[in-house]
């Protein structure tokens, strides 16, 4: 898992530059907001939040993380582009409670919390939220939203799940255990 | 003199075959499609990646339920940003249902209709069905037997080019086959299971039309293998499903005979009450609003069973003052749908080091009939086939605990293997579910608008409430866990997208607007040939027959042509 100061630094480099995910022509663009920016959903502490908190969850491995791929930015599209008022309000709704139970939990900004506190108290709270002892209303959806858009991603579909355009044929049955 | 030998309304599945059966036969031939066009270099999307198509790929909320509530509502599996234009918007689009009635009305208007989106399911009927309301006393008598319809079948599917395996199964008789999808290693488990403990019931792979072994004359118009990408929704640049647009259309256009028109609504067919002939369409562009007359000796209407039955209805003369070749009153009368609501899902254990490679289009197992053919102890009469698959259900949801590298590598696992079924039931034939022309509501181009009034009867709730239990006890047999099964709740009628039933063939013109050839009793050159003659709804998903009789009626009404006889 990388450090803070790479994630920061990882922001930088994905959001200086190529910072577009560029669909094709005529399609839509999805152009990535500049650290320490407002998206045009997200504000700017909000941004700053979603970009550790989706790091936390998909980091850089040997292939890119949510940082690297732009799920901050890609999420905030969404937010301005598909999602209707009520949606954009539950949503805001449910990082507001993510954000508040982590700086709770933290005693003090998750977003400039240590690497290991970060991760300690994230897992712990995920752990919490999927085995039921606790209700924080919307974080699966906030997490699936996440997943979903660093998936939908070329770097979190073709690097990281291997997805191919063209499979060119069917089998029904591809034996795996070998790597499991 | 005509300004062509033929005209066909719609260019979707029927139209398609039709225009390539009568261009093949030489006769010069006029499509007109009341859509824009569709051009695949251009207008297919199906190799866009995801990364191409921001936002999932989804419609913007507001612009769901702007434009799209009733398209949405019922095929939001099959509506995304990328391909929204191929179905069309409601508020355009508007329609009518009776009080205390719901219709789901799916359409897409541009070339080749809704063979473009179609889920490509393809089944023969046998006569079972053909024999059905007769046996049963229900509706008309289908004035054919299958082994009037089974050349056409042939015919029709060698060139489509239909995936699919030999069972031997007398209520759904094997079609010219392409080698099949096989089965996943879950679905074989479920086979083996369903048919050791169900004896008389088949778990068999969908049949689909895809081609997996391309023939000389599918390749001569471009086609090719499927290519597993489930993409189809989309359109597809192989051309490897069956689609007019992917098929028939180049297929007449290669003959030199056919012109295509688009943006053409027919508004009336013109009759000749001294002839007893059809003589031409009107037609009302829609961009322009220009009106315009077209003549043709012969007429095929393959607009839809709800759209045919309503340029019927709007064709009114003296002679057919209740519309065009409704002596009858049956015109609009017995609209059909198959009915769904009914299935279960379970898991399935032992398959957590398997995984599958390429994407399958469309179904994986089909369950055809067994009740009432091999089962008779049924509350109900006719019966139910169950569409669904078994397959690892993935994780790219971030419906998973955890965080960091173990998280991201779950997603790389197959999950567990999930199976699910649910039924397509066949809905009776009844007169008063019809379609008619509202007294005052037009659309844009002064049209009437549809007026729906279809209800279920009773026979389909027992059905589906039979069907919904056979599906927990299969999947129990199989070994399932977690089986889950939703209250009975029957899809809305024209959910399913199989309108059917609106100009019934018959045997006699007192009772029914076509005979068996698809002609219309009353008026010797019009000939309907999409789902409006289907006399009954089978359970079988119905395209492949409204192929078949396309092409079986197009050979006939050219024969009657070269006698002089039309």
């Amino acid at each position: 898992m990388l450090k803070r100061r790479e994630v920061l630094q990882g922001l930088i480099v994905s959001m200086g530059g190529a910072a577009a995910l560029t669909a094709c022509s005529g399609v839509a663009t999805v152009v990535a907001t500049p650290h320490g920016q407002p998206g045009r959903f997200y504000t700017a502490q909000e941004m700053l939040f979603l970009s550790r908190f989706s790091d936390l969850i998909i980091p850089r491995t040997e292939t890119p993380g949510a940082v690297d791929v732009n799920v901050s930015g890609y999420m905030d599209a969404l937010m301005t582009d598909w999602a209707n008022d009520e949606t954009r309000a539950s949503h805001r709704g449910a990082m507001t409670r993510i954000q508040n139970e982590l700086n709770s939990r933290v005693g003090g900004s998750f977003a400039d919390a240590g690497e290991d506190q970060a991760v300690q108290e994230l897992t712990a709270l995920d752990a919490s939220v999927f085995d039921g002892s606790m209700e924080l209303e919307g974080y699966r959806t906030v997490k699936g939203y996440i997943s979903r858009s660093y998936f939908a991603t070329e770097g979190g579909a073709v690097e990281e799940l291997k997805w191919v355009a063209v499979p060119g044929r069917w089998d029904p049955s591809v034996d795996i255990s070998d790597t499991l | 003199m005509a300004d062509f030998d033929a005209i066909v309304v719609g260019s979707g599945m029927s139209g398609g075959m039709s225009a390539k059966e009568l261009t093949e036969r030489g006769l010069k031939v006029l499509v007109l499609e009341r859509g824009p066009e569709i051009i695949p270099e251009r207008d297919y999307v199906d190799e866009l990646a995801p990364w191409e198509t921001p936002n999932f790929d989804s419609v913007p909320q507001d612009e769901i339920e702007k434009h799209y509530p009733k398209q949405y509502g019922g095929v939001a599996y099959a509506i995304k940003e990328s391909n929204k234009d191929f179905w069309v918007k409601d508020d355009e689009h508007p329609y009518e249902e009776a009080e205390g009635t719901s219709y789901d009305w799916l359409r897409g208007y541009h070339t080749a209709g809704r063979s473009i989106m179609w889920s490509r399911q393809t089944y023969r009927l046998s006569d079972y069905d053909f024999e059905a309301n007769k046996n049963d006393g229900i509706g008309v008598d289908w004035p054919i037997r299958y082994d009037d319809i089974k050349p056409w079948y042939e015919k029709v599917e060698t060139f489509a080019g239909i995936a699919g395996s030999a069972e031997g199964l007398p209520q759904l008789p094997d079609s010219v086959f392409q080698p099949a999808f096989e089965l996943t290693d879950a679905e074989k488990e479920l086979k083996s299971k369903v048919e050791t403990n169900f004896p008389g019931r088949n778990v068999i792979p969908a049949r689909i039309a895809h081609i997996t072994e391309v023939t000389d004359e599918q390749r001569s118009l471009g086609r090719t293998n499927c290519q597993a990408r489930n993409r189809c929704h989309f359109g597809c640049t192989f051309k490897a499903y069956f689609s007019s647009l992917n098929a028939t259309l180049p297929a007449a256009e290669r003959t030199g005979n056919l012109t295509m028109v688009h943006n053409a609504i027919v508004q009336s067919v013109e009759y000749d009450a001294a002839a007893n002939r059809v003589t031409g369409v009107r037609v009302v562009d829609a961009e322009t609003n220009e009106k315009k007359l077209y003549t043709a000796k012969v007429i095929f209407l393959n607009a839809s069973a709800i759209a045919s039955a309503m340029i019927l209805l709007q064709s009114k003369s003296e002679t057919f003052p209740n519309g065009l070749a409704n002596g009858s009153d049956q015109v609009g009368r017995n609209l059909m749908d198959h009915v769904s609501g009914a299935g279960a899902a379970g898991f399935m254990s032992g398959f957590d080091s398997m995984k599958v490679f390429g994407r399958r289009p469309s179904g994986g197992i089909y369950i055809p009939r067994y009740a009432n053919i091999t089962e008779n102890d049924k509350p109900f009469i006719r019966g139910f086939g169950f569409q669904g698959g078994a397959s690892p259900v993935g994780n790219s949801g971030g419906q998973i605990p955890g965080i960091g590298r173990a998280y991201k590598e779950a997603h790389k696992q197959p999950g567990p293997w999930r199976v699910s079924i649910g039924a397509f039931g066949e809905q009776l034939p009844d007169p008063d579910n019809r379609v008619t022309l509202h007294a005052s509501k037009r659309d844009r181009w002064g049209n009437p608008l549809a007026l729906f009034n279809v209800r279920y009867g009773d026979n389909e709730y027992k059905m589906l409430e039979e069907a919904g239990k056979d599906a927990v006890a299969m999947l129990e047999a199989a070994g399932c866990s977690n089986i889950t099964s939703t209250p009975i709740s029957l899809t809305k009628p024209g959910n399913r997208i199989h309108e059917m039933g609106s100009a019934r063939m018959g045997r006699d013109p007192a009772t029914s607007v076509l005979n068996g050839r698809a002609q219309a009793h009353e008026v010797p050159n019009l000939f309907i040939t999409d789902g409006s003659f289907m006399t009954s709804a089978a359970c079988q998903n119905p395209s492949l027959t409204y192929l078949a009789f396309s092409a079986r009626a197009a050979d006939y009404a050219v024969g009657l042509m070269n006698e002089g006889v039309i």
